[in-house]
């Protein structure tokens, strides 16, 4: 459906370099990265807001590189939501029916829609100065799905908006994917958020799209120690393979496969290290002892970091489990995870 | 001392101090502003003269202001602005508007005559001359202009010439007729404005003295002697022009009749340096001094100057006596 | 700032301060001209006809300018190029240019010894002494007033906006004509009250270029070097009284619809 080639953009103090990117018909695609990496660039430069150097942006059969934004089709939501203050929220859903031919009576049925199913109906008549967060974003949604554009951008349409409604907000959003046939394509900042919209996403760092894959590949098995890092796979080390083992610092760890090549990087994801005070009769292969080097509160879990010989890994766990297991800096544990739940790159 | 004697040594005493006085004071050299009001077409002459007295006599600080001789009159009669001396383009301003509560006195010392000012980027410049200039100027598309004959002689004076040609050239309806093709917009408070309008193009033909002429670097046509104000033998002729002018105050007119051009200068009365003032006029008056300046810029100075009556000699300054005579 | 503190009445005492030092000079000149004096000057044809063509061609700066410079400003407002710090000080200039020297420098060209003065020439269109000739005047002192007053206004509207009309289907005319335009024309309206306001007062360069046709401020000036003080005043009154009517109303206007918003 979106087809980016050969991307480069160049600004005063930024540039995108050599994008690639592949969407699918009706995906709802992701794209990740943390700030200054280019995503709200690239996605104005696929609405056409921002001129490009060189390369192509296809959409659907349509080369649309040299066409102005109100010619390609592509509608664009920002944090914001930037809905125009001096008209009513039904005149702003309607604005875009000035500008295509679409008959009174689909119009209609169209607006009837978005209305009910955004829950607008009592909003119509007012402005948006008084509306709420969520409000302004069901309006500036309904206002760019009216004109049935062929692919939706949204500049991180969540984070302005209360956490407590997200989950709401963002079931609302999935739902409204699969009701319509539009491309979505989504900036985010919020793992949750990527995690249960997304179908396929892109990491971007500098410029450069670092990683793009199935969400689930970039989580468990990202390709580069940036979206690693990113990801949150925080016990990531470097290592040498030798058949199916790694050695990294002066530890063994059983991967259960041999890699392709001989040194490289392995993670693990913290959530799949299991502490305990005696072995597990459990069939995971790796299992070490060390001894706790820290133990930080983050909120809703703790880090318990475990030291095993010179490595260090960092573990999540529960409260609870915490004061079951009796967790303190300074004793023994026993650090225990699958071969499967190692990625190596 | 007896009380009789000590009273006549502190008289003595003071009279001496009086005297010692006096005397420095007539051996000081004048010092101090001189305002001069002049008319405008005075203006390059009296730069010249001021820069040479201020060269002979550094402590003086000559400060002018140019305006229309009528529009001089007014600052020091109606709005009573402090000046030392006042230099007419037309001597009768002086005797009618400032004679006798601003001024005693009225030197005449110089003449000029009114030209018609072109440049050799007016329309049919190559083509006017004595002959043919009032058939040009309503000719459509001429652009010309004189200065307000309310406030500039030379206004007056450039409407007294329009009436003259009707009479010379024996063409009934003339002076109407140059009239009608010379819009309001044309006409500017002070004559030598009319200098910048000729020479970027915005005016093609302007009345002006012929000394202002020369002095710009502007061609021009010569008129007749009968009909260009310049010369006195002809004021019998010239006073069949008669123009009427704005009163003293809005609404009231008076009548203005023609008279050859001559030049006149006053000092204050109320002058607020009446001796540096003298000191100047002195200058400017001597034919080696002003009336030297004067000649070298096309304008013809009267040598010596003249007073009309004995009674006006006899009221100048002891100074300017000898550069004066009597004639009328 | 709490009240009663020693910074608070600091800032009370510099405000009386320009307060005094603005009225008291206008006050003493309003109030001067007796009413049968005022009554006597508008009664003349003259004086009424000079303060019209002062506010009609003041009246027309401001629309040329309104024409020419938003655009302009709209340029200023949205895009980044080399140079445009140079672009913004040349709009500044009429502001320091002395005002006899902007009438000589528009005379200069108007002539028929320059290029442009004779094609103005040829086309019959004259500039010394006449309105054409004030108009250019007004609206040469007149433009960067408005042009900084509506960059501004431009400015402080998210180009956000503009972005999603786009992306809505409108073209860039069709985003400026329902987006933007709504949404900066109470800044268009300051700009041209501003324009106005300099026009109206403007007198050095206009004497210059055309003493006739007389407006307003040549006229109290000819006045009062004429008659005096007496005789000018009232034409000064009614001139300030007039602008000062005028102005008023403008601004009414957009308060109301301020608060109809």
């Amino acid at each position: 459906m979106i087809k980016i080639e050969n991307l480069n953009i160049h600004l005063s103090e930024f540039n995108l370099r050599d994008i690639n990117l592949n969407i699918e018909e009706n995906e709802f695609f992701i794209l990740m990265g943390p700030t200054g990496a280019g995503k709200t660039v690239l996605l104005e430069a696929l609405a056409g807001l921002i001129k490009t150097k060189s390369g192509n942006i296809i959409i659907g059969k349509k080369n649309i590189t040299k066409l102005p934004p109100e010619k390609r089709g592509v509608g664009i939501v920002y944090q914001d939501y930037s809905l125009f203050p001096h008209l009513t929220v039904l005149e702003n859903i309607n604005y875009g029916l000035h500008f295509h031919k679409i008959d009174k009576p689909q119009a209609e049925k169209r607006l009837n829609r978005l209305v009910e199913d955004l829950n607008l109906s009592h909003l119509l008549k007012r402005f948006p100065l008084n509306l709420s967060g969520g409000e302004l974003q069901r309006v500036a949604l309904a206002r760019a799905l009216m004109v049935n554009p062929s692919v939706l951008l949204l500049d991180e349409p969540l984070s302005a908006l209360d956490t407590n409604f997200r989950e709401e907000i963002r079931a609302g959003l999935k739902r409204l994917h699969k009701n319509s046939n539009v491309t979505f394509l989504m900036v985010t900042h919020d793992f949750a958020e990527a995690l249960s919209l997304a179908d396929r996403a892109a990491v971007m760092n500098n410029g450069i799209i670092e990683q793009t894959g199935s969400i689930e590949d970039i989580f468990q098995r990202p390709d580069s120690t940036f979206v690693a890092n990113f990801v949150g796979m925080k016990n990531l080390f470097a290592a040498q393979f030798r058949d199916t083992k790694a050695l990294t610092g002066s530890i063994e760890i059983e991967l259960g496969h041999k890699p392709a090549n001989s040194h490289g990087y392995i993670a693990i994801r913290p959530e799949d290290i299991v502490l305990s005070k005696e072995s597990l009769a459990s069939s995971m292969r790796n299992s070490f002892r060390g001894t706790v080097t820290g133990v930080l509160d983050q909120g809703l879990y703790y880090e318990v970091d475990v030291m095993v010989e010179n490595v260090t890994f960092k573990s999540l766990i529960t409260k609870s489990s915490l004061f079951e297991l009796g967790i303190q800096e300074g004793i023994e544990m026993l650090l225990s995870f699958k071969s499967t739940a190692i990625h190596n790159f | 001392m007896k009380p009789g004697n000590f009273c006549k040594l502190v008289l003595l005493t003071a009279t001496g101090i009086l005297l010692v006085a006096l005397a420095t004071q007539g051996f000081a050299a004048p010092k101090g502003k001189v305002v001069i009001f002049n008319a405008g077409s005075l203006t390059i002459p009296l730069a010249k003269m001021e820069k040479a007295f201020e060269a002979k006599h550094p402590g003086v600080d000559i400060v002018r202001e140019a305006a229309g001789s009528r529009k001089c009159a007014r600052k020091i009669s109606d709005l009573k602005k402090p000046c030392d001396i006042m230099a007419s383009a037309d001597f009768t301003v002086i005797d009618t508007m400032l004679i006798p509560e601003y001024a005693n006195w009225n030197i005449r010392f110089a003449t000029n005559r009114l030209v018609l000012c072109y440049t050799d980027k007016s329309r049919y410049a190559d083509k006017i001359n004595a002959g043919n200039w009032y058939k040009i100027l309503t000719k459509k598309g001429v652009v010309w202009g004189h200065a307000d004959p309310n406030a500039d002689p030379c206004g007056y004076r450039s409407l007294m010439v329009l009436q003259l040609a009707e009479k010379y050239y024996k063409k009934p309806g003339l002076y109407q007729k140059l009239i009608n093709s010379r819009p309001k917009e044309n006409i500017r408070p002070k004559s030598v404005e009319l200098v910048a309008l000729l020479q970027t193009g915005n005016m093609d033909y302007a009345w002006e003295y012929r000394s202002v002429a020369v002095q710009h670097g502007l061609k021009f046509v010569e008129l007749p002697d009968q009909i260009n104000l310049g010369n006195y033998k002809y004021d019998n002729f010239y006073k069949q022009a008669v123009v009427e002018l704005t009163g003293k105050k809005p609404g009231t007119t008076t009548k203005k009749k023609g008279k050859s051009c001559t030049y006149g200068v006053t000092l204050i009365k109320d002058a607020p340096n009446k001796e540096a003032a003298t000191a100047f006029l002195q200058y400017m008056l001597n034919p080696e001094g002003g009336l030297k300046i004067l000649k070298e810029m096309g304008q013809p100075p009267f040598i010596p100057c003249r007073v009309p009556t004995a009674e006006m000699m006899a009221i100048l300054p002891a100074e300017l006596q000898k550069l004066v005579e009597i004639k009328k | 700032m709490r009240s009663k503190e020693p910074f608070f009445w600091i800032t009370i005492s510099c405000g009386i301060v320009i307060m005094a030092f603005i009225l008291i000079p206008l006050v003493e000149m309003m109030t001067a001209p007796s009413f049968a004096m005022l009554k006597e000057t508008i009664k003349d044809k003259d004086v009424v006809r000079s303060i019209w063509l002062s506010i009609y061609t003041a009246g027309l700066a401001a629309i040329i300018s309104f024409v020419f410079g938003t655009p302009l400003a709209y340029l200023l407002a949205r895009t980044e190029f080399t140079g445009k710090r140079l672009v913004e000080s040349i709009i500044d200039l009429p502001i320091v240019i002395p005002h006899p020297v902007v009438g000589i420098a528009i005379l200069s060209v108007a002539g028929r010894n320059h290029w442009i003065g004779q094609i103005f020439s040829d086309l019959g269109i004259r500039i010394m002494g006449s309105v054409t000739g004030i108009v250019v005047v007004l609206t040469f002192v007149g433009l960067p007033f408005y042009v900084n007053a509506v960059k501004n206004g431009f400015e402080s509207i998210s180009p956000r906006l503009e972005n999603v009309s786009r992306s809505l289907g409108a073209s860039m005319f069709s985003t400026f004509f329902r987006i933007t335009f709504p949404l900066a024309w109470r800044s268009m309206l300051i700009g041209i009250i501003m324009c106005s306001a300099r026009a109206i007062s403007e007198f050095g360069a206009v004497v210059i270029v055309a003493y006739h046709p007389m407006i307003a401020p040549v006229m109290i000036y000819e006045r009062f070097e004429a008659y005096g003080l007496k005789y000018s005043q009232p034409v000064a009154v009614w001139l300030v009284s007039v602008c000062l009517a005028l102005f008023l109303i403008l601004r009414i206007l957009t308060l109301r619809n301020k608060q109809e918003a």
